[in-house]
């Protein structure tokens, strides 16, 4: 059930585009006319300090919050204010900074969760249990397998994601998402919490999805050594203003950057 | 001493001697159990995929007993009475899901639960204004529910069962067996437990609240479709039937507010308690335990175990 | 079984009899993705032979060495078969060993073929690739993240059975060439190189023959009576002399089935799926898996406890003579069959050993609480000790004659002596050809006659005729007073808590004996929770007070059992520290297979040391560790010592009493 793109973006052209996006909360403006892009196949990192409105940014892609002004386009189509489940099904996939997870079920129910979209088969058949719908059963539960072997987490399957450590519970979100199959995958603050081991490990597994898959990124992240890493080009944000746009190693040097950082003109260290 | 005696031997010596006796109150109990387990099925499915504890479940009851028993009066014959019945509670559901839940959305529990108020007495006023206010009698005949009963001689005496009762246990079995495979083994099944569990990983995943609750609502209508045929047939169609719904309320406490199994065993408990008590204590007490005994089981729980017997305890990690 | 005298001495030969006579049977699994396959012996031949002539296809000659390095894995198994059907050499690698460990031992053995399992592997080797010119090819079976990888050298599994299928498709001899290669593999060649994880020094080359591996085989195989039905899963290291025999040579002599599991995640779990009938593992697996079970019941309601601790309390008086056959009445039984239903059977479940026959421990001493709980359960477990220079088995516990302080009788054509000096001796058709290019070490360690010192002092036990062992013999040694003082009969009574994990006992050539102790971080995690200790690592649980008082009441226990001792009185411990971080083998303090390393140690501690013996209560320590990708980092400390009051020796004061 996807929505359908009336042309398919080509490697390296842009997938989405944001342009002057403004958000306000009620006297808050969290966005003030915001634009950029993000290219087919790319990692893009969202930066800036605490309250940028990073987060916000990924919510008006996302569909959680409809923006009072400018437009966003994706897979070539302008798109009006679009519903959480709406982004889904058109290809987007999040993660959240806080964990949205199934918490009463299994890493093995919790990733099958994100096959929802592509479960087609009659329901009738599903309760039989039997003909089509075994078939695609099974498919949607190799797919899941693969992205567990994918992810290192086959020990994990069948205990409940509340029981898990943070870190983990992180690992089987990212599955959640890989399980959809996007386009375009959002990952808010992905790092955060865990240790300098279970970053590397992340970290790998980010790099990994946008290597063999080939699927394109947008991540929120606040470890510098991760941005400076895995992206291939970054967005500055700074209360609500876009204020840098460049290669990692660009932003770095970029003065407004690190006068938002530190407040004095010094070097950025990594 | 004596009153120990008559609390924990004489009842048993009752039942030993007749067992005629115990096996009638056990079906009695069993009967009003599968009932009552039936009702808090109606909350459970909605409390469960919208978080709403729905006040207005009881009156949906007689608001869909009404319908078809009105339909019919109407000349409508009884199947397809039946069959617009079904259709009146999808008209229901999707109008709730549209006019009351979606622009309630993010409010707090307490709003949506005042919400279901606002509802039930809406259903009321619209039942009366329709149908009437007159009790009226369920179409059971015509639906070919069985009526009359079976009489065994066994247990070293006499065994009484309602026919309807039988055909009640069966239809309401049915349907529970259903609803449980439903939830395992289908898409919509698997979307609703994500939909209970969590509402924002829901979204996420690209399912769409809004039509899960459709889906819900009417579920749980029908289920009350099915309990006010039931109930109907046993005694009357009228507004006290509405009542029943308070029943439910121990059987959820006990069996926990989010489980099905918990609702039918809740159910089934509380009932045959309720009987049992009533039958071989209840003459201590001078009579009438069975209006308060469920309660006071209830009280118990929500001492010693709040979450019920099947409820869910979220394990939090810290 | 038949398989003995048909001349197939020889692992490669050994197979085609498989494929032959039992081909039908299955012979390995493995979990992929979540689901179990199969290879029968006829489609393991057939999987081995098109590895084999793609082996040959790029090089690999009769003589040469190839490593193996990875987890345990159907087509590492295969790799080690295949090459030796060539008649080349494998020299299997710890999967975990630092980059360090591993130049060493490629270069070493000259290795020139490389069969490793994944990514990791071949990042490791890549990175050594300057220090291993005579490293031609490597071989990985999993291609993940390899894709864009050089591969002039590398190349993958199903490339190299590409290479072979086509070529026995191509030319219709080349299938009657390969059999006759296998068919000139004699007894008397090497079948494989095992590097020993050694305690002191550089790991030395054990080279066995076919002939010393398949006739210990065989031997056990009939010593248990295992046969082609066992079910086994094979989950310690491929480079232990273990797991080679356990997971390779006595499953192709008896035919059983072996099975991988998924991930070294999910042995448990997949233990328990298979149903295994035969396993072997070191004490520390059996104590892991009581710790555990223990920490659950804690946290279990009261009334499991009530039901849990009535009926072990049971199993131990009566599961053991039930498990041996022995006279036990009636009730006695019926009580054990219900304790069976409700918490032996559901605890063995949990253990993933419900079908057990037979389960070995060896390599530590064991226990003997933890021996006779498990035996209690009606699990056989027996203890056998052995080396890799024995191809394993020196002594083992027949059926009916088992006993927690013993290590057994000889095991089936193995003959032991005792030296002077209390060494235990071994000769028998498994001991080993030889040390790799060190024909100096072989000669210290085999005897002209075949003789081989095992290293470690013991005595026969005159009631029963079974071997006991007492330390490493270098390691027995005295205190300043004359007191024999043999630190591994301490440390083991000491490891016995769950709470101590790990203990270095110091004390030759001291006034007195001191213990620096490593905590269990479950064990210890789980009491800290229940007893409100607050802790956010490792290092302050180590060091916390209360864990201090704890330990203490742990090593006042162990006095008290060695003051009754008339031996061991004046050994008893003075002073002890909770060390600040766990004893790591990427860290040099214990070997590959968890022993320790007391030299090392006891350099690396010397501060702490000092301290003990210095009288202070607490010192500064600073360690280097290594993580596993070799990069390395400071841990400090400073670490409390607390002092113990020795008893008086039990049986001097009877005799003064008397």
């Amino acid at each position: 059930m996807r929505a359908p793109s009336s042309h398919e973006v080509k490697l390296g052209e842009p997938l989405l585009a944001v342009e002057e996006v403004s958000l306000t909360f009620g006297g808050v403006r969290a966005l003030t006319g915001v634009s950029f892009d993000i290219r087919k196949g790319e990692i893009r990192a969202i930066i800036g300090p605490n309250g940028a409105g990073k987060t916000s940014m990924l919510n008006v892609i996302n569909g959680f919050y409809r923006p009072q002004a400018g437009r966003i386009t994706f897979k070539g189509e302008e798109r009006r204010a679009m519903r959480p489940f709406a982004a889904a099904r058109g290809g987007i996939a999040r993660t959240f900074q806080n964990l949205a997870l199934f918490r009463g079920m299994t890493t093995l129910d919790n990733i099958m969760a994100g096959r929802a979209l592509k479960m087609h088969s009659n329901f009738f058949w599903q309760l039989i249990r039997h003909g089509p719908a075994l078939k695609e059963e099974v498919e949607h539960r190799h797919r899941v397998e693969e992205i567990i072997d994918f992810l290192e987490i086959a020990a994990l399957r069948k205990i409940p994601v509340g029981r898990l450590p943070y870190g983990l519970q992180k690992r089987v979100e990212l599955g959640r998402a890989l399980a959809m199959e996007p386009d375009l995958l959002l990952l808010d603050e992905p790092m955060a919490g865990m240790n300098l081991e279970e970053k590397e490990d992340m970290s790998r597994f980010i790099l990994d999805v946008n290597q063999q898959y080939g699927t394109t990124i947008a991540l929120i992240e606040h470890d510098m050594g991760v941005v400076m890493d895995l992206s291939d080009r970054v967005v500055v944000l700074e209360y609500g203003r876009k204020i840098a746009d460049a290669t990692p190693n660009e932003v770095k040097r970029d003065k407004n950057v690190i006068r938002a950082y530190l407040g004095e003109p010094h070097g950025v260290s990594v | 001493m004596h009153i120990l005696y008559q609390i924990f031997v004489d009842p048993f010596v009752q039942m030993g001697t007749a067992p005629d006796l115990l096996v009638q109150t056990l079906w009695d109990g069993l009967v009003a159990g599968v009932l009552y387990a039936l009702i808090a099925l109606g909350f459970v499915l909605i409390f469960k995929a919208s978080g709403v504890f729905n006040f207005a479940q009881g009156i949906m009851v007689v608001f869909a007993a009404l319908t078809l028993v009105g339909l019919h009066e109407h000349g409508v014959p009884a199947f397809l009475a039946l069959g617009l019945t079904v259709v009146v509670m999808f008209v229901l559901a999707f109008g709730v899901e549209r006019l009351v839940l979606r622009p309630l959305v993010n409010q707090s529990e307490i709003i949506l639960f005042m919400a279901t108020f606002g509802l039930t007495y809406f259903l009321i006023g619209l039942g009366q204004l329709v149908f009437g206010g007159d009790p009226k009698v369920m179409i059971a005949r015509d639906l070919y529910l069985p009526s009359g009963a079976i009489e065994f001689k066994r247990f070293g005496g006499f065994v009484s069962v309602q026919k309807i009762d039988v055909a009640a246990v069966i239809i309401a079995s049915i349907m529970v067996a259903g609803l449980a495979v439903f939830f395992q083994r289908t898409r919509i099944g698997r979307a609703l437990r994500a939909v209970a569990d969590s509402h924002q990983a829901a979204l996420s995943v690209g399912i769409s609240l809004e039509q899960i609750w459709v889906i819900v609502w009417f579920a749980a209508g029908i289920v009350a479709l099915t309990t006010g045929i039931m109930w109907g047939a046993r005694s009357e169609v009228s507004f006290s039937l509405q009542i029943i719904a308070l029943k439910a309320l121990p059987v959820l406490i006990l069996g926990g507010f989010t489980s099905i199994p918990g609702a039918i065993v809740g159910g089934l408990i509380i009932g045959i308690g309720e009987k049992l008590g009533e039958f071989y204590w209840g003459p201590l007490l001078g009579g009438g335990i069975e209006s308060w005994l469920a309660y006071v089981i209830a009280l118990g729980f929500l001492i010693f175990r709040p979450q019920g017997l099947f409820g869910e305890r979220l394990i939090e990690r810290i | 079984m038949p398989s003995s005298d048909l001349g197939l001495d020889t692992l490669p030969k050994l197979l085609i009899h498989n494929a032959a006579t039992i081909g039908g049977r299955p012979a390995i699994r493995h979990k992929n993705l979540g689901i179990w396959q199969t290879w029968t012996w006829e489609e393991m031949l057939e999987e081995i032979c098109a590895f084999s002539v793609g082996m040959a296809e790029i090089g690999l000659k009769r003589g040469d060495h190839f490593a193996i390095i990875g987890s345990n894995r159907p087509r590492l198994y295969w790799a080690i078969c295949a090459g030796q059907a060539l008649g080349a050499v494998p020299v299997p690698i710890y999967s975990d060993a630092v980059a360090e460990e591993m130049a060493y031992v490629l270069a070493h053995a000259e290795v020139k073929l490389a069969v490793v399992e994944d990514q990791e592997q071949v990042d490791k080797i890549v990175a050594l690739s300057e220090r291993l010119p005579q490293l031609a090819r490597v071989i990985y079976d999993e291609p993940r993240g390899l894709k864009d990888y050089d591969h002039t050298r590398l190349i993958a599994f199903e490339d190299v059975q590409r290479l072979g299928r086509k070529k026995l498709a191509d030319d219709p001899a080349r299938l009657r060439q390969w059999e006759a290669e296998v068919a000139a593999g004699k007894g008397s060649d090497i079948g494989i190189i095992l590097y020993t994880s050694g305690t002191t020094g550089r790991s030395k080359g054990v080279m066995l023959t076919y002939e010393n591996a398949i006739v210990s085989a065989r031997n056990a195989n009939a010593f248990d009576r295992l046969g082609a039905n066992e079910e086994v899963i094979a989950y310690l290291p491929m480079a232990w002399i273990g797991d080679h025999i356990f997971s390779y040579v006595q499953s192709y002599a008896a035919g059983y089935c072996v099975s991988c599991p998924e991930t070294p995640e999910t042995v448990l779990e997949d233990r328990r799926e298979i149903g295994t009938t035969y396993a072997f593992a070191p004490p520390r697996v059996y104590e892991n898996l009581l710790t555990l079970t223990m920490v659950q019941m804690a946290d279990a309601s009261a009334l499991k406890r009530r039901m849990f601790d009535f009926f072990i309390a049971f199993a131990r008086r009566w599961g053991e003579k039930i498990l041996n056959g022995e006279k036990v009445p009636l009730a006695a039984r019926l009580v054990y069959r219900l304790g069976d239903v409700l918490v032996y059977g559901p605890l063995k479940n949990r253990f993933g050993l419900s079908r057990i026959r037979v389960a070995y421990t060896a390599g530590e001493a064991i226990g003997p609480e933890i021996f006779r709980f498990y035996r209690a359960l009606g699990i056989n477990l027996k203890q056998l000790y052995g080396q890799t220079e024995a191809s394993v088995y020196v002594t083992a516990q027949p059926d009916g004659e088992i006993d927690a302080e013993t290590v057994g009788k000889a095991s089936p054509d193995v003959e032991i002596k005792i030296a002077d000096s209390g060494e235990v001796l071994f000769r028998s058709p498994g001991v080993f050809a030889g040390y790799y290019k060190d024909p100096e070490k072989t000669a210290e360690v085999r005897t002209a006659d075949g003789w081989v010192h095992t290293g470690d002092a013991g005595f026969f036990d005159p009631k029963t005729g079974h071997l006991k062992i007492i330390d490493r013999a270098k390691d027995v040694g005295r205190l300043n007073d004359g007191t024999l003082f043999a630190p591994k009969y301490i440390e083991n009574k000491l490891k016995f808590y769950p709470n101590i994990r790990e203990a270095v006992a110091i004390g030759a050539g001291r006034d007195f004996v001191c213990v620096m102790l490593n905590i269990d971080m479950t064990a210890v995690g789980s009491w800290a929770e229940r007893n409100n200790v607050v802790y956010g690592s490792y290092q302050e649980l180590a060091g916390h007070p209360l864990v201090y008082d704890m330990i203490a009441k742990h090593v006042d226990e162990v006095n008290r059992s060695l003051a009754d001792e008339e031996v061991m009185a004046g050994a008893q411990i003075r002073r002890f520290l909770v060390l600040h971080k766990e004893l790591d083998p990427d860290d040099g303090e214990l070997t590959r297979t968890q022993k320790i390393r007391r030299g090392f140690i006891g350099e690396r501690y010397a501060p702490l040391v000092e301290a003990l013996y210095g009288g202070v209560n607490a010192a500064q320590i600073s360690t280097l560790v290594t993580f596993e990708d070799g990069h390395q980092g400071t841990i400090s400390a400073r670490v409390a010592i607390s002092d113990m009051r020795p008893y008086a020796a039990r049986a001097a004061k009877m005799e003064r009493a008397a």
